[in-house]
């Protein structure tokens, strides 16, 4: 880890208010991480709370939605990410 | 996880996907490369313009995702089926674009209404000056992304990126905007170093990391847009 993550189970005030409107989103299973917290990619956020619903509203109209079928947008995705050498 | 993206652009059986593969590793690296033909053979393949405005506001969105991992270094917290590729810091950084890319729009973000207002609340929000960062600072480095993306609306100030730099705190976060923008894997303690010891702590250094990334998505679009129409 380079710069902070605070985790749901340590988080707390604007944050952890941030955490529960994030995981009483609608979301595949896929995305849902096993340790019952939220997924890493939302608490890489947690540094500032206030951008976090910003970027997964954005998201949410993006990945939540057509024109493009789900496998096509996984595609999409997973291109970026794999020029972006991220393998998060 | 795809091994090779440029393999699925290139030789993928099913048209529709191999135009999709090929267009997101153009939005991903060298957004200003696109052209017209791109999306001649894009239409060709059988996407819609819808459809590739769809893959270009994704695949920059995504930019932003793969920027923020990468910069927090966040762990991985789900189970993976085959373990991801070995991280190559030397590969090369993406190229910044020669020169700002011209021309009217082929595509129109505002054709994805709930998009286009989502994406104009974040970029607001960001724009805003907070104690951790000033309003010149944040357009400062707003102006630098898209410079390096080819974004014809930022002004020439940007272009010489420490050119635009009042002082040694402008440098810094200028040199870190391009770091997220053209080499988010090159991410190590070090590369905050000189932005810490100028007394940002992490929350202080994640506001510059998000109003660049932040600035990438918008860029992207736009160039993406404007690119596929000449």
């Amino acid at each position: 880890m380079l710069l902070t993550i605070t985790g749901y189970a340590a988080s707390d005030g604007l944050l952890r208010e941030t955490y529960d409107r994030m995981r009483a989103r609608p979301m595949p299973p896929a995305y849902n991480p096993g340790h019952g917290g939220v997924p890493g990619i939302i608490e890489a956020h947690s540094l500032d709370p206030e951008v976090m619903p910003l970027v997964f509203g954005t998201s949410s109209t993006l990945n939540g939605a057509g024109p493009l079928r789900w496998p096509e947008r996984e595609l999409v995705n997973a291109t970026a990410s794999r020029l972006d050498q991220c393998f998060y | 996880m795809i091994a090779d993206p440029r393999a699925v652009a290139a030789r993928w059986p099913e048209p529709r996907l191999r135009a999709l593969a090929e267009l997101t590793c153009a939005v991903t690296e060298a957004p200003w490369t696109l052209s017209r033909d791109h999306l001649a053979r894009a239409h060709a393949a059988g996407l819609a313009d819808d459809d590739v405005l769809h893959a270009v506001a994704l695949g920059a969105f995504f930019g932003h995702l793969n920027r923020i991992a990468d910069a927090v270094d966040v762990p991985l917290d789900y189970p993976v089926r085959r373990e991801p590729p070995r991280l190559e810091r030397a590969v090369p950084r993406f190229l910044a674009a020669p020169a700002p890319v011209r021309g009217e729009p082929a595509l129109d973000l505002s054709r994805r209404e709930a998009t286009a207002a989502a994406l104009a609340r974040w970029q607001a929000y960001v724009a805003r000056p907070s104690a951790a960062l000033d309003e010149r600072r944040r357009a400062m480095i707003a102006a630098r992304v898209g410079y390096l993306l080819g974004d014809p609306a930022v002004g020439a100030g940007a272009a010489g990126g420490a050119d635009a730099a009042a002082d040694v705190i402008d440098r810094e976060l200028l040199e870190l905007a391009d770091r997220i923008t053209l080499a988010p894997w090159t991410f190590e303690p070090e590369s905050y170093a000189a932005v810490r010891a100028l007394g940002f702590d992490d929350r202080g250094l994640f506001v510059p990391c998000v109003a660049a990334t932040t600035a990438g998505v918008r860029s992207r679009i736009d160039v993406c847009s404007i690119a596929l129409g000449r």
